[in-house]
């Protein structure tokens, strides 16, 4: 399911990280989370998981949860499809991403 | 159930925030973030959903997720401020700290019965 949901891209001239965040539209820290990776010109993808179907969303938090074996939070950031970051806390987005 | 706007909500989260004792997140254009992020819920529906956290799809479901949220009382009193860090803990917010995504605790504490 993850690999089959609409993704929106956002470019930006750091693109050498595959970035890609489970976000809710609703939500002041994934705002937050999106808005951070805007300003440090970092290219990524990322869905709102309360704009999409019920099942679809359930099916996809699912497999994230089989994948990294945490419970799934938002921002729910995955990056190189190996690492994870649950909730936005700015240090640890920097020291995952290298900045 | 009749439509809100984010004054509604902002109001509602004024007065909850008065009756618990708790202050409103200071950082104005985040607070505006999150009231809106209620209002959506609301009117998507029909309780105010926290904002942060997605719905399970029904209000049974939801019931401990409402706002202000179950584990609210335990996360301002031992983390300064609520999940979503709409209310702060006076002191949290008279010390000018920066709220950051916490754990979510729903899960390690009695759901509410619906």
């Amino acid at each position: 399911m993850i690999d089959t949901l609409t993704y929106t891209s956002v470019p930006g001239p750091r693109g050498e990280r595959e970035v890609t965040v489970y976000a809710l539209s609703t939500c002041g820290f994934c705002k937050r989370a999106l808005a951070f990776l805007e300003a440090k010109g970092i290219a990524y993808r990322y869905v709102y998981m309360d704009q999409i179907p019920l099942e679809h969303k359930n099916e996809a938090k699912r497999e994230l949860k089989e994948r990294f074996k945490v419970d799934i939070a938002f921002p729910f950031a995955v990056v190189d499809g190996s690492e994870h970051l649950v909730g936005f806390i700015e240090a640890d987005w920097v020291r995952s991403l290298g900045l | 159930m009749a439509p809100k706007t984010a004054e509604q909500t902002a109001l509602f989260a004024t007065m909850v925030a008065r009756k618990q004792g708790w202050a409103l997140n200071p950082d104005a254009d985040f607070t505006q973030s999150l009231v809106e992020g209620l209002t959506t819920n609301w009117n998507r529906y029909g309780y105010f959903l926290c904002p942060c956290r997605d719905s399970d799809g029904s209000a049974e479901a939801d019931a401990d997720v409402v706002c202000p949220c179950a584990p609210s009382w335990k996360d301002v009193e031992e983390r300064g401020h609520c999940y979503c860090a709409l209310y702060l803990a006076p002191g949290f917010a008279a010390a000018g700290k920066e709220p950051q995504s916490i754990p979510d605790r729903r899960h390690q504490i009695p759901r509410r019965k619906a």
